[in-house]
């Protein structure tokens, strides 16, 4: 897209965007002063550089984590034991990789490239949540990724919804629509284990036993470990610290969780606190947590090699697109016949 | 030669007949019939749609957000709208008159 | 050829009809699991972000017409969808060998592809107007759809036949590797001449021929050779299948078989 400003030069949005240029805190007064009053930023907009890249980071994270989250659901489609069930985990996986196409786009309107994304994200420079950092050992993990983690998904993601950027914003209205039937469809597998024969729910408890450490720690650090939330948060960048997000999944998926019947860990020493009105636990070790989104964790390297190889496998085709659309007519053949 | 993720069309998506088509993302496309096969599953797969329209993001020229105050009025344009005109209370005036005056008769 | 009778509920249809009826049934339903289970293993592995996307929608089409077919299939008596598609041992599935074949590469996946969406269409088109109206419905409610794929799969053979040297070596291999598979879908079984005479469905010999010449063509213009005097592969009709559909059924039923009698 070109912008065009026939009263100023240069670029649009990138002039003195750093501490210390000129003019910065003149732009900067007004950027926050838009963005407190909930205006969306739009691209082409001008933005503190910190905004932009904390926003890149954010947004790639976020895309990663959608394209390696297709890695350890896709894995069980062959599974599926149901023909219902395939097809609904087939939809699942293809939205999530949907969601990844729409947010490596919007980061994209930042001003980097996806070919960059991707290469950072293979080459293992680039995070992405720690959650996917772990095996799908059974078909009960796929039910509670699908409840469980999509739920802490949407968490997230409805409060991000409301952020000061517009196209992630626009991103996220849609991907939280789409969430919403992975969560229904997560919570209908794990109601059909948990109601099910021994050998069923024994294995969905597995599974939630497995996966409570990665869903207590799925929304970040601690607001005591956590650092820059209150620029972020004045920013609009993020809307709720860690904590907050933590404590709204549990007080929502607590007793729900209970009610099928399931338990969590004793050594996370959940328990209502009904005076102050929030979940207490023991706090997750944030070393291991940091440990295993640096790449160290159980199914880390899995990942990486299997988005590697699919993006190597994929080379000669993507070449060979980009190499028919410079050859006229090849169009003419598709629509004919048939 | 590079690895690209080919170029961006941008896409626009008509529900129904007679409506409007309206923008709704972005497809990495290597031309522009190819662009439209794949728009139609990432934005057409759950949506209603009767037509879809892809452009090369680079053909689109827009204004620039730092100009939007070029889209205000700087004087009063209100003499092109129809809240501009007291018609109602005008001809209400007039009849009331044309009572008042028979009333006199 | 059609006798003209409609059979518009499966309590209509009887003798030997019925039987026809139900072997059709089982290679249709059977050929689009097969293709999709191969296909939905695509799903987060494309060459890209978009055709992943796209890809993974074939999947579920097909998938989702077996269940229709076996939905048809419990309506005329047999086991409910689920107990066909995941009980079966290899022998008595009725998939042709193009359907279950390994996904092997992104050539050789849009290849057979191509090739079973040609078979479809042209299948699809002479199904609409099936004595059998429960199919007739069906085959022209999925039109559409279906034209969708073919949009799609035309697009990837001119694609990538008219791309590099070394994507149209790689889809000519692809080609070459998939033709008598392909061919193979045309295998006639002992009902084939009672399908065509009630007007259930076409005789496999019009369809292939049909498909044979629009192959040929979009090949051709797609900067590949069509292979001549190729050798049928056949079996798959009658329960003969290569290995890899049962490594697939391993797979497809391991979960299931953990409980069978439970839903899941």
């Amino acid at each position: 897209m070109v912008r065009v400003s026939p009263t100023r030069g240069g670029q649009p949005g990138l002039r003195g965007d750093k501490p210390g240029d000129p003019g910065y805190e003149e732009n900067l007064a007004a950027f926050e002063s838009r963005v407190s009053r909930g205006d969306k930023v739009e691209p082409g907009d001008w933005m503190p550089d910190a905004y932009r890249q904390q926003l890149i980071r954010l947004i790639h994270v976020h895309a990663n984590s959608e394209i390696c989250g297709a890695l350890p659901e896709g894995g069980w489609i062959p599974n599926a034991p149901s023909l219902k069930r395939k097809l609904a985990l087939i939809a699942k996986v293809q939205d999530e990789v949907g969601h990844a196409q729409l947010l490596y786009r919007a980061a994209e309107t930042l001003g980097k490239s996806r070919e960059e994304m991707i290469e950072e994200l293979i080459s293992g420079k680039a995070k992405y949540s720690n959650v996917f950092h772990y095996h799908a050992e059974t078909w009960a993990d796929v039910a509670t990724i699908s409840w469980l983690i999509d739920a802490g998904a949407i968490v997230n993601q409805t409060m991000m919804a409301e952020g000061s950027y517009g196209p992630y914003a626009r991103a996220l209205k849609r991907i939280c629509y789409e969430e919403a039937f992975h969560l229904t469809h997560g919570y209908d597998m794990c109601i059909t284990l948990a109601t099910g024969t021994k050998l069923q729910h024994d294995m969905l408890q597995d599974a939630v036993n497995r996966w409570w450490k990665p869903i207590m720690m799925f929304h970040g650090p601690g607001d005591k470990v956590s650092r820059h939330t209150d620029l972020l948060m004045r920013w609009r960048v993020k809307m709720k610290t860690n904590d907050e997000q933590r404590q709204q999944f549990l007080k929502q998926y607590m007793p729900k969780i209970y009610q099928l019947g399931l338990t969590v860990p004793d050594e996370w020493e959940m328990r209502f606190d009904e005076v102050e009105g929030v979940w207490r636990y023991r706090e997750p070790d944030w070393d291991e947590f940091l440990h295993v989104v640096r790449g160290n964790g159980p199914a880390s390297a899995l990942r990486l090699r299997t988005r590697k190889m699919a993006h190597e496998d994929g080379a000669w085709v993507r070449r060979a697109l980009q190499s028919a659309a410079g050859q006229s007519a090849v169009g003419e053949s598709v629509a004919g016949a048939g | 030669m590079s690895d690209t993720q080919w170029q961006i069309f941008e896409v626009f998506h008509q529900q129904v007949r007679g409506e409007p088509h309206v923008y709704v993302g972005s497809v990495h496309a290597p031309d522009p019939e190819a662009a439209l096969i794949l728009a139609k599953e990432q934005y057409g797969r759950r949506q209603a749609s009767v037509s879809l329209w892809v452009v090369p993001e680079d053909a689109i020229t827009a204004t620039s957000y730092e100009d939007v105050d070029m889209f205000d009025h700087g004087t009063d344009k209100s003499y092109r709208e129809s809240f501009g005109y007291e018609t109602t209370k005008r001809i209400k005036s007039i009849v009331a008159d044309r009572t008042e005056s028979r009333g006199e008769a | 050829m059609s006798t003209g009778t409609t059979f518009s509920a499966a309590g209509d249809i009887q003798g030997e009809e019925r039987s026809a009826l139900i072997d059709l049934l089982y290679r249709l339903g059977d050929d689009d699991l097969m293709i999709g289970h191969r296909n939905s293993e695509w799903t987060g592995l494309a060459p890209i972000l978009e055709a992943d996307i796209a890809f993974s929608s074939m999947a579920q089409d097909e998938i989702g017409r077996a269940l229709s077919y076996y939905r048809m299939l419990h309506a005329l008596g047999e086991p409910d969808p689920d107990t066909i598609a995941f009980t079966r041992a290899a022998a008595a599935y009725r998939c042709a060998s193009l359907a279950s074949l390994d996904r092997s590469d992104w050539a050789f996946s849009t290849v057979r592809q191509y090739f079973y969406d040609v078979a479809t269409t042209r299948r699809l088109a002479l199904m609409a107007d099936s004595s059998y109206t429960p199919l007739s419905q069906f085959v022209r409610k999925v039109g559409g759809e279906q034209k969708y794929h073919m949009m799609h799969s035309r697009m990837w053979v001119v694609r990538l036949g008219k791309g590099t040297d070394e994507s149209r070596l790689l889809m000519q291999q692809a080609v070459e590797k998939a033709y008598p598979h392909a061919l193979g879908m045309f295998e006639a079984t002992e009902w084939d001449a009672v399908i065509a005479g009630s007007g259930i469905g076409p005789c496999e010999a019009d369809v292939e021929a049909s498909w044979v010449e629009e192959v040929a063509e979009h090949l051709s213009a797609s900067g590949l050779a069509v292979p001549t005097n190729v050798e049928p592969t056949y079996g798959g009709r009658c329960g003969r299948h290569p290995e890899e559909l049962g490594c697939l059924l391993e797979e497809m039923q391991k979960v299931y078989k953990l409980e069978p009698s439970a839903p899941w």
